[in-house]
């Protein structure tokens, strides 16, 4: 009796995953592998996030000033790709990203912390004075963040839809050069949003491809806009470590450039979600 | 279900029977069919009652020092919310339950509108006010039927779930390999010590991924099988695996004939790797195929007068896994059925309670051994069998509570 039901159970289970075939091409099951592999990205990157905060911290709370400018951007970039995930946690995402402007005082308020306090240290005042603090707390809010996304199960709408809300961030924030005012490193933040967008939109590509190839090839051509934009602007163009120029070199033009392909990717990228049959 | 075992060919701990496994799909494969259009009408019905996202909803003004109102109350369901920025600058607005980001909308621009489309169940939320300084504003949303059946459980659910189980099993399977290839070095080196602690580790992981290796009878007669499966018990030339490489450590205190054994282990591993990146485990096996294991474990344990450091090792591995599930059914459960919940996280509560909380560290209860015994063998085990198999039975109960509708 008992294995009759369960085996009633397991085929209205099958249904929830199987039976969606009769409404949307996109069966729901083929889309556990695509967030399976996102999580397993979104964790090696913040393995890396870790340590890369580490050094930097300990640079600062050590008062190596160029060490601590020249480790700022090269840190920030695990926290920009993995910003669907990492900016569903509001108190950490505050605590760890929020800019002066997030707050009635500016910078002197004191709730004002992480990456953006340290670089108005670090970059306008020119000095790891006072800083320790601000060291010590990104540090355990890094770490706490690494444990609590261990342990997350990804929703797999903020997941897909976070390709789209990645450009849209590039949109609001990073064209315009507000996010990294001190630093002027805006283009590392930039190219870790698109990198972000990329790594979505190529993990569910297959499956938005059986539904609009014209779509996909769209999405393409304007990733490699955006990359070809930002190559411009590359240190040294065979070294991706060597990072980017300062945002106060790139010209008008270019910036009117990037525009124009970011915008239609935050549009084209914000249908993902209903191509996949998740609205 | 007897315990017919044949002795060539017994299933190993964690095997399923074969035969119900098959059953079990055919009969998906049915009822899914005549289910289909039942399904799929309960969809609509439940679409259809929602709000609609053409209307404007509860609107919500974000001013320069807060949200007018700062308190919202909205019945559950799908809801939707008008954010007008009063305020001289973008803002995000952002429904927040505990500290997770449940819904939001970035960048509205100032003197702009924009809508925000949420389902919403029952309970006391947090919304986002412009500034950070700004104070939180209180969204309160009640049930809208008290007396109405649970919405259905949308074809998407167990997407979330089903990925988290892949990333753990993921995990798992590299913890499994890297533990194999360990115990293979040790073991070629002749470092009984270090061959004792890589085994401990590779063992881990292989319990933890006892139900979906159970999906594979020829991997886990492998990797699992026992010396009393075989007709020549341990001299049994196909006797391999873990309870082959146990013997050797734990029993016989050598490695002396091991390294073939923890090779074939780590070829295994690799195998197995193969077989679970091309293979989706069934959203029904979480639940059915860990009480399957449980109850395997406790029937082949049952009349047992001792367990060993190994099997209360192996138990605990197995209800660390169960507790991975458990944590992944739990939402669908608190929604479909809070009862089966509340018996389900209170059965593994106790069976938790129950096992030491590190080799060695505590002797359960039970009958302590006898002065000069080895240590945590556990006299008496029946208590301990008696609540791993009302954790496999409460698991059982899962799916049936996960899919009755109204």
């Amino acid at each position: 009796m008992t294995t009759y039901r369960q085996c009633i159970a397991a085929g209205a289970l099958s249904l929830l995953t199987l039976g969606a075939t009769a409404q949307a091409a996109v069966a729901p099951e083929s889309l556990v592998g695509p967030i399976a592999d996102y999580k397993l990205y979104v964790l090696d990157n913040l393995d890396q996030f870790v340590s890369h905060t580490k050094a930097f911290t300990q640079a600062v709370e050590a008062g190596d000033l160029q060490e601590a400018q020249a480790l700022y951007a090269p840190t920030r970039i695990y926290y920009e790709r993995i910003e669907p995930i990492a900016e569903l946690f509001a108190d950490l995402d505050a605590s760890i990203d929020a800019r002066e402007d997030d707050y009635e005082n500016g910078v002197d308020d004191p709730d004002f912390t992480g990456f953006h306090r340290l670089e108005y240290g670090l970059f306008h005042e020119q000095t790891t004075d006072g800083l320790k603090p601000f060291a010590e707390r990104l540090m355990s809010d890094v770490n706490d963040l690494d444990s609590r996304v261990q342990d997350l199960t990804f929703p797999p709408s903020s997941v897909v839809g976070g390709a789209a809300a990645l450009m849209e961030e590039v949109a609001a924030t990073k064209v315009s050069g507000e996010e990294d005012r001190y630093s002027r490193t805006d283009l590392w933040d930039f190219q870790a949003n698109v990198d972000g967008a990329k790594e979505i939109f190529e993990l569910f590509k297959p499956l938005a491809a059986q539904e609009d190839q014209a779509f996909v090839s769209r999405v393409e051509q304007n990733f490699a806009a955006v990359d070809s934009t930002l190559a411009d602007y590359r240190l040294d163009a065979d070294d991706p470590q060597s990072g980017f120029e300062s945002y106060d070199e790139v010209s008008d033009s270019d910036r009117r450039a990037l525009t124009g392909p970011v915008t239609v990717l935050a549009e084209d990228l914000s249908t993902l979600r209903g191509l996949l049959g998740l609205d | 279900m007897s315990q017919a075992t044949m002795p060539n060919q017994a299933p190993a701990a964690s095997a399923p029977p074969p035969g119900l496994l098959r059953l079990g799909v055919a009969l998906s494969g049915l009822t899914m069919l005549a289910g289909l259009a039942t399904f799929a009408l309960s969809l609509e019905h439940a679409g259809s009652t929602g709000g609609k996202a053409t209307k404007a909803g509860t609107v919500v003004n974000v001013t320069a020092s807060g949200c007018e109102p700062a308190q919202l109350e909205v019945p559950a369901g799908r809801r939707t919310f008008t954010v007008v920025n009063q305020s001289n600058r973008a803002v995000e607005w952002e429904i927040i339950d505990g500290v997770m980001v449940l819904a939001e909308r970035e960048n509205i621009a100032p003197g702009l509108r924009q809508p925000l489309t949420v389902d919403l169940a029952a309970g006391t939320y947090a919304i986002t006010c412009g500034l950070l300084s700004n104070p939180h504003g209180e969204l309160k949303v009640v049930a809208s039927d008290n007396g109405a059946p649970p919405t259905p459980l949308s074809k998407t659910a167990f997407i979330g779930p089903l990925a988290e189980y892949r990333v753990y099993t993921t995990l798992e399977l590299r913890k499994l390999q890297a533990g194999a290839k360990a115990l293979a070095a040790a073991i070629d080196s002749g470092d009984l010590e270090r061959a004792k602690a890589a085994y401990d580790a590779a063992r881990r992981a292989d319990m933890h991924l006892a139900m979906p290796i159970g999906l594979f009878s020829d991997l886990d007669q492998r990797l699992n099988a026992r010396a009393e499966d075989f007709a020549r018990r341990d001299q049994d030339p196909d006797f391999a695996g873990f309870h082959r490489l146990a013997i050797g450590l734990f029993d016989h205190g050598s490695t002396v004939d091991l390294a073939p054994i923890a090779d074939q282990l780590v070829t295994d591993a690799a195998a197995l790797k193969t077989r679970l990146d091309a293979t989706a485990v069934p959203a029904s096996q979480l639940a059915d195929g860990t009480a399957r294991v449980l109850g395997a474990w406790s029937d082949r344990q049952r009349g047992a007068t001792v367990l060993t450091t190994q099997d209360l090792a192996d138990l605990k591995a197995l209800t660390e896994g169960a507790h991975k599930v458990v944590t992944l059914l739990s939402p669908l459960l608190a929604s479909q059925s809070p009862e089966t919940l509340t018996s389900l996280q209170s059965s593994l509560a106790t069976l938790e309670q129950r096992l030491p909380s590190s080799a060695g560290a505590a002797e359960p209860p039970g009958d302590s051994p006898p002065a000069g015994a080895a240590p945590a063998v556990l006299l008496n085990p029946s208590v301990l069998l008696k609540e791993t198999q009302a954790l496999a039975d409460s698991l059982a109960d899962v799916n049936a509570a996960l899919t009755q509708q109204g």
